[in-house]
């Protein structure tokens, strides 16, 4: 990992085709601004951890454990 | 084309149900699936990887549980599955089962975009609206008839 110090204004660049600048730091909130091609998924990282552990866990279902479609209409 | 699954033995796959995810599906490998019913009537299919036999993950239409569920895709998303209108769009949700109905969830804030004409597919982002992707999926009412599920027999690859 690499780690580095950047100010409000300053950028990094990720390959060729990507930027990201630090827009604003308030308190413990840095702001950031990506640039990134749109074939470059960009996600927080929370949030695709989240999908993530959804679809592995989704796909540990059986066949058995779905439900008929009768039940699920009840219920 | 005849494709193995662990769950279905094997599936006969006709090229125009085939789905394409070009970024694949969020942790899953692959970037070809299909939809397969779950049985005739019922709101689930599986979305099963044509490349991986064991890979299928069970799906269903959000609004056949959430009727006033919104899908935010923007332009750059629209664009790298082909859409240009609201139209043109099919949407799916990822289902979580669990032993217990009242435990099943549903992921709302990782919808299947799917381009219907096209068959090309992409796992979105739909956090703006403060989905969660593990909503319960079966309201209190609906559960109060609820039994324990049965094993189903399902096996036709059908095009969406």
């Amino acid at each position: 990992m690499l780690v580095i110090a950047r100010k409000a204004g300053e950028r990094i660049c990720l390959g060729e085709d990507m930027i990201v600048t630090v827009l604003e730091i308030a308190g413990s909130t840095v702001r950031l601004g990506i640039e990134a091609p749109s074939e470059v998924p960009v996600y927080r990282y929370e949030v695709r951890t989240a999908i993530e552990e959804e679809n592995r866990a989704a796909a540990a279902t059986g066949v058995e454990e779905l439900p008929t479609a009768k039940k699920a209409e009840q219920g | 084309m005849r494709v193995p699954s662990t769950r279905f033995t094997a599936l006969e796959v006709d090229e125009d149900a085939v789905l394409t995810f070009p970024d694949g599906l969020i942790g899953l490998p692959g970037t070809t699936y299909t939809l397969v019913a779950h049985e005739d009537g019922s709101p689930f299919h599986w979305l099963h990887s044509l490349e991986d036999p064991r890979v299928a993950v069970p799906v269903t239409s959000p609004w056949i549980f959430f009727g006033d569920y919104e899908v935010r895709v923007t332009d750059d998303e629209a664009a790298r599955i082909g859409l240009s209108e609201a139209g043109q769009a099919e949407v799916m949700c990822v289902v979580r089962a669990a032993a217990d109905l009242a435990d099943f969830t549903i992921n709302l804030a990782g919808p299947i975009v799917v381009h219907s004409a096209k068959r090309i597919c992409r796992q979105i982002v739909n956090d703006s609206a403060g989905y969660s992707v593990r909503q319960p999926l079966f309201s209190e009412v609906e559960l109060s008839a609820a039994e324990p599920a049965v094993p189903a027999v399902p096996v036709t690859a059908v095009a969406i």
